[in-house]
């Protein structure tokens, strides 16, 4: 018995050492926000072309205080991230490098990058309202102000407020009105909630399918999602009962957010780790974004998908992103105060 | 008795470093500024502590009724099944209160299946026709977090109800007392607490649950303050309170237990036997055992089994496989390494130990009352500077590894230790004074006396962690080295996307790993009471 254990321990030392050996030399190594699922076919797509082999850790909170405690001594190359709150966080704490890519420089937009090239938006996507199709008229709502206004009282639905995507909603607000204006605006919509904030987004749109709310707050790609979904076709339903609203398209227009990534700090890669943000912003991987994913493609020479085509060109709202980011904290104290 | 010895000081250092991460997140707290904190207090932090507390309450008091209700009649009564019920109401352990919250809601909600059925049978048009309970409530999450926490409750209390001796029954019985309130639940004390102490941890440090029926906790708070305010220093500093709440809790405790003895004298232990009763309590217990089975099992799997029927081609079975390989390795090299720490530590404290020294490696096990990612971030500071030598003298997959084992332990050392402690306040004293006066050396009487007699505890416990670490995600999520997947974060990656076709399959992975040592343990169980 404690032979046959002493073997059961020495077998699984040896897999693991072995395993290690398997570890190509020529490699990058990723710290994902974003799940594997939907950044692999990038990573497959990019070592079939260079021979370089990714390794993903994917985590949804903590990777950017598992890269500062790991200091100098991280594996870690290259960070992505679906927030640009997040992404910020990495700047503020000096983890990232510069990068001066003729390619990068190219691709994005200079709304769309930090100002020193440190990091990059990969991809966009819209935070736009879902109107149910069939009590909601059309242009009866044009502006996110509007969702604050008196006549949807018991017919608006979101998730809660201190998810990222709405938090940096709210941020993008007190950018354009100013934080008393924001407050004001907040708390009314919390009054004007059909149910208390829960769920995710798709969840939102499902519950105007089911007639609980009329007016949802919804990110672009998950109509896409939505729309698709072979797996589950009930998802289809819950899409054809909406219209999709960009807002604010007589002014600043509808509030973005990014996916994006930088280079680290203390990298061992980092040519690789170039390589593979540079291929990312390439119109073969821009073009999955918005095929695979539904979101926007950041490079301009890209032309929109199909479907995305059809969702209707709109005007988007300029603010450098960055704003967004530094504006957060006071957003999540409105959400808190509110009680959204 | 200083009490510095040869047991006690390397002891004390192993609990020291175990209990290091959790410093580290004090420092934190105390380092940080602490101007969130009348915006918090002002806002959302009174409101938190309310919903903690209800939760706690509720999960709690629906735990020990499940808990204790179930142990007692399949301990002490003969009825239909029992045998069955004996091993199956452990089954609930096996699920993840995150894939519960899950399979709840897709069966509960307004689209669901069952609210489906009620509105074509009574012909209503939409949710404004009718009411019905909404899962993602209060209610919701006690409910579905007690049916599958209970089992802890369950588990430890009947490994004491089958130990108790018939002699105290018997006395009872002379003085016409009930058994049950009379010997039973005063004796199983010890392991009721310690079953109730772990329901408690699990329910404030919950991560997935909360979240998911939106349920604003103090963890919730937490986060929103981690990375809404990007102030870790701010939810360290709610984490401490989380944590101090947890100590106050346990402290209360061993307080009241503490000149209180729950021994039998004599060494020959006869135990109790099943009492036949009327068939009409027969139905009555068969129905009591049932139902937290059927709740926190049942219906969570008949659920998932629905997703993997529907998504049977999409399963990929050789990743699952893998992912199931590893997972199971990595659980049952860190429940054995679990549960040998938990036992050295908990005999150590017991018989080796000052005041002082007990109190070290009693705050190691408190580790269990932090929310998951909180802890994992303490162990990320912590081994930081570890990294040098793990990833690059060593080897990056195997350091991955040691961290991954370390933060289990620090984790889940609760769990064994909590269970071990209800198995050692069973020896008499006299034993290992006996034991002493022989001339044993420590070490003999731990071989000789204390490990024979504390054999089922260690099994309880060991089980317990290593379901518990099957299911475990967001320690694995954050620490884990690349490329590295459990079947947690396997269910993880496809089900925080709703996409529960893909998951379904490794969730059930899960729950059937968990299966066979419970049935074993069970087993064992039976066959020591029947010594």
């Amino acid at each position: 018995m404690k032979n046959q254990f002493t073997r059961f321990i020495v077998f699984f030392i040896l897999i693991f050492c072995f395993s290690e050996s398997l570890y190509a030399k020529n490699e990058v190594n990723v710290y994902s926000y974003r799940q594997p699922i939907l950044i692999n076919p990038f990573f497959e797509e990019f070592t079939k072309k260079t021979g370089i082999k990714v390794n993903v850790l994917h985590a949804k909170k903590g990777l950017l205080e598992r890269v500062i405690a790991e200091g100098a001594n991280t594996p870690a190359d290259l960070i992505l991230t679906v927030d640009i709150a997040r992404l910020n966080q990495f700047l503020k704490n000096d983890l990232l490098i510069e990068i001066n890519s003729n390619v990068l420089s190219q691709n994005i937009p200079a709304h769309l990058k930090d100002s020193n090239n440190k990091w990059f938006a990969l991809s966009k996507r819209a935070r736009i309202l879902a109107v149910s199709k069939e009590r909601v008229p059309l242009n009866s709502i044009k502006n996110i102000e509007e969702l604050a206004e008196p006549k949807w009282r018991g017919k608006i639905c979101t998730r809660p407020g201190s998810h990222d995507y709405n938090r940096s909603l709210l941020a993008s607000i007190i950018a354009a009105n100013g934080v008393k204006k924001a407050e004001e605006w907040a708390s009314n919509l919390v009054l004007n909630l059909a149910r208390k904030p829960e769920g995710n987004d798709r969840a939102q749109v499902k519950a105007i399918h089911e007639g609980v709310c009329d007016v949802a707050v919804m990110n672009t790609y998950y109509f896409g999602k939505m729309k698709f979904n072979e797996k589950n076709p009930e998802q289809q339903e819950w899409a054809k009962s909406i219209n999709l609203v960009f807002t604010n398209q007589e002014n600043r227009g509808n509030h973005i957010n990014v996916a994006g990534g930088g280079v680290l700090k203390y990298s061992k890669n980092k040519d690789n780790a170039i390589t593979l943000l540079e291929f990312l912003t390439q119109p073969k991987a821009q073009e999955l974004y918005s095929t695979m994913n539904f979101e926007y493609p950041v490079n301009s020479s890209v032309l929109l998908s199909e479907e995305l085509n059809s969702w209707g060109e709109f005007k988007e709202d300029k603010l450098p992103i960055e704003q967004l980011a530094e504006l957060a904290p006071t957003a999540q104290k409105i959400i808190d105060r509110v009680g959204w | 008795m200083s009490n510095w010895n040869i047991w006690s000081v390397p002891v004390g250092i192993i609990s020291l470093i175990i209990i290091s991460p959790v410093l580290a997140i004090f420092y934190s707290a105390l380092l940080g500024d602490t101007s969130l904190w009348p915006h918090l207090f002002s806002t959302v932090l009174p409101r938190y502590l309310l919903n903690t507390l209800i939760l706690m309450i509720g999960v709690g008091s629906l735990s020990l009724f499940f808990g204790i209700s179930t142990a007692w009649l399949v301990s002490r009564y003969e009825f239909p099944a029992r045998s069955f019920f004996e091993w199956a109401l452990l089954l609930p352990a096996a699920v993840p209160a995150y894939i519960i919250a899950y399979t709840y809601t897709d069966l509960l909600e307004y689209a669901g299946p069952v609210q489906g059925y009620l509105r074509e049978f009574f012909n209503w048009q939409n949710s404004q026709d009718y009411w019905f309970p909404n899962i993602r409530s209060m209610e919701g999450a006690i409910l579905v977090m007690s049916s599958v926490l209970y089992p802890y409750v369950y588990l430890l209390t009947r490994a004491s109800f089958i130990t108790l001796p018939i002699s105290y029954f018997q006395t009872s019985a002379i003085y016409g007392r009930k058994p049950f309130f009379s010997v039973a639940l005063p004796l199983a004390r010890p392991a009721i607490i310690a079953g109730l102490a772990l329901v408690l941890m699990e329910t404030i440090s919950d991560f997935g649950t909360v979240d998911y029926f939106a349920i604003e906790t103090l963890t919730l708070g937490v986060f929103n303050v981690w990375l809404g305010m990007n102030s870790l220093s701010g939810a360290a500093q709610i984490s401490s309170i989380l944590f101090l709440i947890v100590v106050v809790l346990l402290t209360l405790e061993l307080i009241a237990r503490r000149n209180q003895r729950f021994y039998e004298k004599h060494s020959r232990q006869q135990t109790l036997e099943l009492e036949n009763v009327s068939n009409i309590k027969k139905i009555l217990f068969f129905v009591i055992c049932l139902a937290p089975l059927f709740l926190g099992f049942l219906i969570p799997i008949s659920v998932l089994l629905n997703f993997v029927i529907k998504g049977y081609s999409i399963i990929n079975f050789r990743e699952i496989i893998d992912t199931t390989i590893t997972s199971i390795s990595i659980s049952f090299v860190a429940s054995l390494t679990i549960m040998f720490l938990s036992f050295l530590m908990v005999v150590v404290a017991t018989y080796k130990s000052n005041t002082f020294q007990k109190s070290v490696i009693f705050l190691a096990s408190c580790g269990y009352a932090f929310p998951g990612t909180i802890l994992a971030v303490g162990i990320v500071v912590f081994v930081g500077w570890l990294n040098e030598l793990f990833y690059f003298q060593i080897s990056y997959f195997v350091g991955g590894f040691l961290v991954l084992i370390f933060a289990y332990t620090l984790r889940f050392l609760a769990i064994g230790n909590g269970s071990i402690r209800s198995g050692l306040t069973r020896i008499n004293p006299n034993l290992i004074d006996a034991s002493k006066t022989m001339g044993r050396s420590f070490l003999t009487t731990i071989k000789k006396i204390i490990l024979p007699l504390t054999y089922t505890y260690i099994l309880v416990g060991g089980i317990l962690v290593f379901v518990d670490i099957l299911k475990e995600l967001p320690i694995t999520l954050l620490l884990r080295p690349f490329n590295f997947e459990t079947l947690a974060t396997y269910v993880y990656q496809y089900a925080s996307d709703e996409m529960l076709e893909e998951s379904s399959f490794a969730a059930l992975i899960i729950v059937l790993a968990g299966l066979g040592p419970v049935v074993f343990l069970s087993r064992t169980i039976k066959k020591y009471s029947l010594n």
